[in-house]
């Protein structure tokens, strides 16, 4: 079994060097890739007992393979391999798999790694792919957008490094269990760098522009897997340093009503998708202990739902108003929409049934508002209009990556099929009646325009020092 | 008074990423906070200044001679910022070359000016 990790770790990042070497099998070895990943992680959830490996004497690279990082690479094998199948038929080089590969190899690796210096070559290296896969179409705005991630991802991670240079000098030792007595700034820093990674809170709002400037099919990665490499370290702190686990769950619940208020009031498609990111990691963080359930459904619905965002004729919704879509896109489209609004009989349902039900009682009011205003913002998508000739440039392989990612979507019911009784059922089906009706009689009509102005790049580093404060703050107390 | 000096270098380098208007300038910024964080974990390492060898056993005509339990400094945040220094400068490369396909259609590389195009 420590075996079977290490290789799974290593072998992402050996064969997408070799891709460069075999351009011709780039695609073939890329989803060899993406497979080898789903069975591990299969093998970790049929595997009951954690695994924890420590590699290379005491000062060594500290790793845990558990059921929760299962679920996380799972997730990221079925979007990597739904990304890879989308791509299939465009002209992509071997360049675009190799970075896509790395990008998964590293994803996983911060997924098994528990101490702090694996977690930041893994993190940094994600940082790096990610960059060149933003900036693959070489346009002015491309590149301005990466190199706007990079930059704030690579202060984010000095804040982390001294923070996590803290916690060595408190138990000579990077491993994570090292952060229950090490001092407060220590936490504060390291917080402050996994939230801006993540995407969480304020120091989220970067996310936005990065993921709706993006291609499609690198969207649909960074909403679906890359964002949760910052997030799972913290959900972990959470399980193992009872202290922080009250800092986390209020993160999440912040996030979640931050994310939904600013997209129920947005008009494009891949901007409303991005801000959902946001709110939907808050759903995670929001019960640490059931959080990769969410997880899971929350990476195959996204990844989903921007592959289809990316075949709409338009990406403003007053537009899609009067240009019907395709009917077959817009079951596909609907089936996404409901199992992210928490419909019965997909997924999304089980997962927040199972999430709300692992809340402490301060957070049901905030959780419960953001479902209700998951179930406003994805009204806009139900209610477009729709015929059989409508318009929609489906591109050949749009259709098996869709059957992965929703077929995963129904199968994944079967985690937790005990949501199943009246009361569950019902609670979900009155929000969304709620949200429709709030969005028929309320939001439809609303033009709101809310301010951009913290999106902006200066704005969003010194949102880190306020953010630092507020940890200060928040860590003291 | 070390730990001061490496303080005010990782601020200088934060706030020089939020004040400088070019885009180059900004990159050195973060350079210059990057090299605060290193120096810090130095400064870690050798117990705030106190101890400054390096660890290595010193051996006269053959005889390890003894040395003071802490004299020297630890190598564990040394080698670990090792990495960061070559991730760090990696990363600086990358960030220039956008930079340089940028400054073709934006000379002044003024970070606003490319903002504005740039953003919808």
């Amino acid at each position: 079994m420590s075996t079977l990790t290490i290789v799974s770790i290593t072998l992402p990042l050996f064969v997408g060097f070799s891709i460069y070497l075999f351009p011709r099998l780039d695609r073939y070895l890329a989803l060899g890739v993406a497979l080898v990943s789903a069975g591990y992680a299969l093998q970790l959830f049929v595997a009951k007992s954690p695994l924890t490996l420590q590699l290379l004497d005491s000062f060594g690279v500290t790793l845990i393979a558990d059921q929760l990082s299962g679920f996380f690479i799972f997730t990221n094998a079925l979007v990597t391999t739904a990304v890879i199948l989308y791509c299939w038929h465009t002209n992509k080089t071997a360049f675009f798999y190799t970075q896509m590969i790395i990008l998964h190899g590293c994803v996983n690796a911060a997924f098994v790694c528990a101490d702090f210096i694996s977690l930041y070559v893994a993190l940094e290296v994600i940082g790096i792919a990610a960059f060149l896969l933003i900036a693959y179409p070489r346009t002015n705005r491309s590149i301005w957008v990466a190199l706007r991630y990079l930059l704030i991802s690579n202060v984010a991670m000095l804040f982390y490094l001294m923070g996590a240079v803290l916690v060595y000098e408190a138990n000579y030792s990077f491993a994570y269990e090292g952060l229950s007595n090490a001092p407060t700034e220590a936490v504060a820093l390291i917080f402050m760098g996994l939230l801006s990674k993540g995407g969480i809170f304020v120091s989220g709002l970067w996310l936005p522009l990065t993921h709706s400037e993006s291609e499609t099919p690198v969207s649909a990665l960074l909403s679906g897997v890359v964002v949760k490499a910052g997030v799972f370290p913290l959900m972990r702190f959470a399980l193992m340093v009872p202290e922080v686990d009250p800092i986390v769950r209020l993160f999440g619940v912040g996030t979640a009503l931050l994310g939904v208020g600013y997209a129920v009031f947005e008009k494009d498609t891949k901007r409303m998708l991005a801000f959902h990111t946001i709110s939907q990691l808050g759903f995670v963080l929001a019960a640490p202990e059931v959080g990769g359930f969410y997880g899971l459904t929350h990476g195959l619905v996204k990844s989903a739902l921007f592959l289809i965002a990316g075949t709409l004729p338009s990406r403003n919704f007053k537009e899609l108003h009067h240009q019907p879509i395709n009917t077959s896109i817009w079951i596909a489209l609907v089936i996404a929409s409901f199992s992210i609004s928490g419909f019965p009989l997909l997924s999304g349902f089980g997962a927040k049934v199972l999430t709300m039900k692992n809340l402490l009682p301060w957070q049901v009011i905030g959780m419960n508002i953001a479902a209700l205003g998951t179930a406003i913002s994805f009204a806009k998508f139900i209610f477009l209009p729709h015929d059989s000739q409508g318009e929609g440039n489906v591109k050949p392989s749009f259709w098996l990556a869709m059957i992965i990612l929703i077929g995963g979507l129904i199968l994944a019911n079967a985690v937790y099929y005990e949501a199943y009784t009246v009361k569950n059922i019902v609670k979900p089906l009155v929000t969304i009646a709620l949200g429709w009706l709030a969005y028929f009689l309320i939001f439809k009509r609303l033009a709101i325009k809310l301010p951009r102005m913290l999106e902006q790049f200066d704005h969003l580093i010194g949102l880190m020092s306020l953010m630092l404060l507020l940890l200060f703050g928040m860590v003291f107390a | 008074m070390l730990e001061a000096c490496i303080f005010a270098t990782i601020l200088c380098g934060f706030f020089g990423i939020i004040l400088k208007k070019n885009l180059v300038m900004k990159i050195i910024s973060m350079d210059v906070m990057s090299t605060g964080v290193i120096a810090y974990y130095v400064l870690i390492a050798s117990r705030k200044g106190e101890a400054l060898f390096t660890p290595i056993i010193p051996v006269e005509n053959g005889i390890i001679s003894h040395i003071e339990n802490g004299a020297y400094s630890d190598p564990v945040p040394q080698a670990v910022i090792l990495t960061a220094i070559v991730i760090g400068f990696s990363i600086q490369a990358l960030m220039l070359v956008g930079v340089m396909k940028l400054a073709r259609d934006y000379p002044t590389l003024e970070s606003s000016e490319i903002e504005k195009h740039n953003t919808p």
